[in-house]
């Protein structure tokens, strides 16, 4: 902590810590280093803010304290790290730094958040609050556009920028696009430590929302999603998928119907070769009422996709069910598909109706919203993975893997 | 993140330390980002005998050995590869493209990867394992790797940097570097499992939690092995000299990302004074030189007082803030309020309190 120079420090740190006390581990992590003339208050990713002390000594606590609380929520949400994932260059940072600020503002200025000058909040930029960064600046990119050609558009959103906020218009750093400046060094808080205080501030922030309550519903939005990041519903379902058909695939992998082609060596012992069964897929989909046919369609492309890398798409069979099965039609692409039914529904027709197949399917993927029956037990002869359509599906059987489909 | 960005690949490092430990190590990585040639390059510039074996293209009896019948028994003979290992005497065995073996193969691996055994011969115990894999959803064939074969190795995210590759370009690629570890480097390694032990009784549900969903079960979890592996690959890394954030980057590699990532929480917090006994003795009291540190310890003693108020506790923890309202007035105060709140009957205003009313007055805290 060698932060001289910058009057008034400890009180701005001291008002942050009491206003926002669930940031607090986070305002105290930062180093605040003094570098005059730079004319701003800026941030890096090592969780270091270079001030100008004679700007700041126009300030009031509240408000340098508000400017800290800024800047750590820019680390806090990485949009550094997400600038660079967005593939913003030198040329676009202002725009991005702007879209960042508004998704840190939406709900920490109404929280009580008094930074100087104007901040940029989602009205400025013509949007919503409670949108992503990424959100804001394609939809000030998409304006920009719009307004002009392509070439100028970074050019008219800073200029506009500049122009609505009249000289207050602050750098906030590398620390908020990723982009480095001069005098960023090396050093600071290492990456996993970082990380670590990320956690802390998360961890901090539930807390305060349990006791309390008061916390603004963005940050517990994002503390929230940082302790349980929300798993993509198609890595699960490939991954599963890809174990039902390795298990199958895997079980029976020796084979004497062929001699092994390293039997020469081995004298009078007959080898066993390796055999790899392509095995039989079948698809039942639920096609009852209550189900919404673009998610139905959606997953049904993402399973095709994904038996298509496999090396399955020929084998493929799909059965739309709801109390009565439909034929089943073999298929090359999921816009084939036929979704004949409507009403009431029975999966277990369905599984049954796929066990029943000849060739006798080894994997059976079974599509529906969860409000079915079910057989008591898992059908002899087919691995069973289920995609639960929908947030509130109910739960499957225990004896079938599932997978929750949830829309994004 | 911000350290990972400016000094390359926290991956190379690590890579180094746990070829130096002999702990098996699995690089996860896309197609064509250097992972095969990173390998190759370290073993020749360490003057490692290298013997790169695609497990793709590979049959299970290449592991375990292929049966032959000498005088009346079955033999399981090894293939040259680790005849050539097992007579250097020491050497890097390479298994590329793991994840795109199929479930037999990667079930004949096991013995290999973890004791070294190929068919009847034991590779010597000098010899380091190595494995390349492309995560399954970008190969197209791949398979996810089965949780016994993932809970033999320590698994490194093989990043590649935009800026890194231009670097890379321009100037050649660096060559991973084995450090050399120090003799007798094996005696941090008692203390590090002292470390796990410790942190296990805090929360025995992470001794051993196999993955539950198909998805992640193809990476670190923890168990006891990988623990043990966990406690051998932070004292290598501690007796080499490596950088936090490879030692980060293997702990997490070994057990899994949730489990590791609160094992080093845990190891940050240790760090931070008992506040108990900083109550006991307030004159002994060192304030963390981070902010945020300083903030959890001053906290700490704060909320311990808050918890039981006695009058001797109050003004000991009014003593501790005295110490350190001089270098972290601000932080100090944070816990001054709270001390000022439980206030315990009959305890008289300590001289401290006055330390701390410019700091309140110019946050706007302090009524006049």
């Amino acid at each position: 902590m060698a932060e001289r120079g910058i009057e008034g420090l400890a009180a701005s740190r001291l008002w942050a810590a009491t206003r926002f006390p669930y940031l607090a581990s986070g305002v105290f992590g930062a180093q605040v280093i003094a570098e005059p003339d730079s004319g701003t208050v800026r941030v890096d990713e090592g969780w270091r803010m270079r001030a100008d002390p004679e700007l700041t000594a126009g300030w009031t606590a509240a408000q340098l304290g508000s400017v800290l609380i800024h800047h750590v929520c820019h680390l806090l949400r990485t949009h550094a790290e997400r600038a660079q994932a967005a593939g913003v260059g030198p040329d676009e940072a202002r725009t991005w730094i702007r879209a960042a600020d508004a998704e840190i503002n939406d709900d920490l200025v109404p929280a009580g958040l008094e930074l100087p000058g104007r901040p940029v909040l989602p009205h400025h930029l013509g949007a919503p609050d409670g949108l992503l960064t990424e959100q804001y600046f394609d939809g000030i990119r998409a304006r920009g556009e719009r307004g002009g050609r392509g070439g100028d558009t970074t050019d008219r959103s800073a200029q506009s920028g500049a122009g609505e906020a009249a000289g207050s218009w602050l750098d906030c750093g590398s620390g908020a696009d990723g982009v480095p400046r001069p005098g960023d060094g090396t050093g600071g808080l290492p990456g996993w430590q970082a990380e670590l205080l990320r956690r802390q501030v998360a961890q901090d922030v539930l807390a305060h929302a349990k006791q309390a309550g008061t916390v603004p519903a963005g940050l517990l939005r994002w503390a929230e999603e940082f302790l349980h990041p929300k798993v993509d519903w198609r890595r699960l379902l490939a991954a599963e998928l890809r174990r039902a058909v390795a298990q199958v695939a895997g079980a029976v992998d020796y084979s004497y119907r062929r001699p092994s082609r390293r039997a020469a060596v081995a004298g009078d012992v007959v080898l066993p070769a390796l055999r790899r069964p392509v095995p039989e897929v079948a698809v039942v989909c639920d096609t009852s009422g209550s189900m919404t046919e673009d998610l139905l369609a959606m997953v049904l492309a993402e399973v095709e996709g994904l038996l298509r890398a496999l090396g399955l798409a020929r084998q493929v069979r799909v059965l739309a069910c709801d109390t009565a099965v439909a034929p089943a039609q073999r298929v090359t692409s999921a816009r084939q598909v036929q979704l004949v039914g409507g009403g009431g529904t029975n999966m277990g027709t369905g599984i049954a109706a796929a066990a029943a197949l000849r060739p006798r399917p080894a994997v059976t993927v079974v599509l529906t919203d969860g409000y079915t029956p079910w057989p008591a037990a898992a059908p002899k002869g087919t691995r069973v993975v289920v995609g639960l359509l929908g947030a509130d599906a109910p739960d499957a059987p225990p004896w079938a893997r599932a997978v929750r489909v949830v829309p994004d | 993140m911000s350290v990972q960005s400016r000094s390359g690949n926290p991956a190379v490092e690590a890579l180094g330390v746990a070829v130096a430990a002999r702990v098996p190590v699995l690089l996860w990585g896309a197609p064509g980002t250097g992972k095969t040639s990173a390998i190759r390059a370290m073993a020749q510039t360490m003057g490692l005998p290298c013997e790169t074996v695609i497990a793709s293209i590979r049959e299970p009896s290449d592991f375990a050995g292929l049966p032959i019948v000498v005088g009346g028994e079955v033999r399981f003979a090894p293939p040259a590869w680790a005849r050539r290992l097992a007579e250097a005497g020491h050497g890097l065995l390479f298994l590329d493209e793991l994840s795109t073996a199929p479930p037999a193969v990667q079930a004949a691996l096991l013995r290999v990867v973890l004791e070294r055994a190929v068919g009847d011969l034991m590779l010597p115990d000098e010899v380091a394992v190595v494995a390349a894999a492309n995560p399954p959803e970008q190969a197209a064939d791949g398979w996810d790797l089965s949780a016994p074969l993932a809970n033999r190795l320590c698994h490194l995210d093989w990043q590649t940097d935009p800026r890194s590759v231009a670097n890379g370009l321009a100037g050649g690629w660096a060559a991973p570097v084995v450090p050399a570890l120090p003799a007798g480097w094996q005696a941090e390694e008692i203390l590090a499992r002292g470390l796990v032990a410790a942190f296990l009784q805090v929360r025995p549900a992470l001794a051993c939690a196999p993955p539950s969903d198909a998805a992640s079960a193809g990476r670190g979890w923890p168990s006891p092995r990988t623990w043990e592996m966990a406690a051998r690959l932070m004292a290598a890394a501690g007796a080499s000299g490596a950088g936090d954030e490879a030692r980060s980057a293997l702990v997490r590699g070994a057990v899994g990302d949730g489990a590791g990532v609160e094992f080093l929480a845990w190891l940050v917090e240790m760090d931070l004074p008992d506040p108990e006994q900083v109550l006991a003795d307030p004159a002994s009291f060192r304030l963390p030189a981070r902010g945020d540190r300083a903030y959890a310890a001053l906290a700490a003693v704060a909320a311990a007082v808050a918890a039981n108020p006695t009058p001797e506790r109050w003004t000991a923890g009014w003593q501790v803030l005295g110490r350190a309202a001089g270098t972290a007035p601000d932080v100090a105060a944070v816990a001054a309020r709270v001390l000022a709140r439980c206030r315990p009957d009959g305890a008289a205003l300590p001289a401290e309190i006055h330390l701390f009313a410019p700091v309140l007055r110019d946050a706007g805290l302090l009524q006049a």
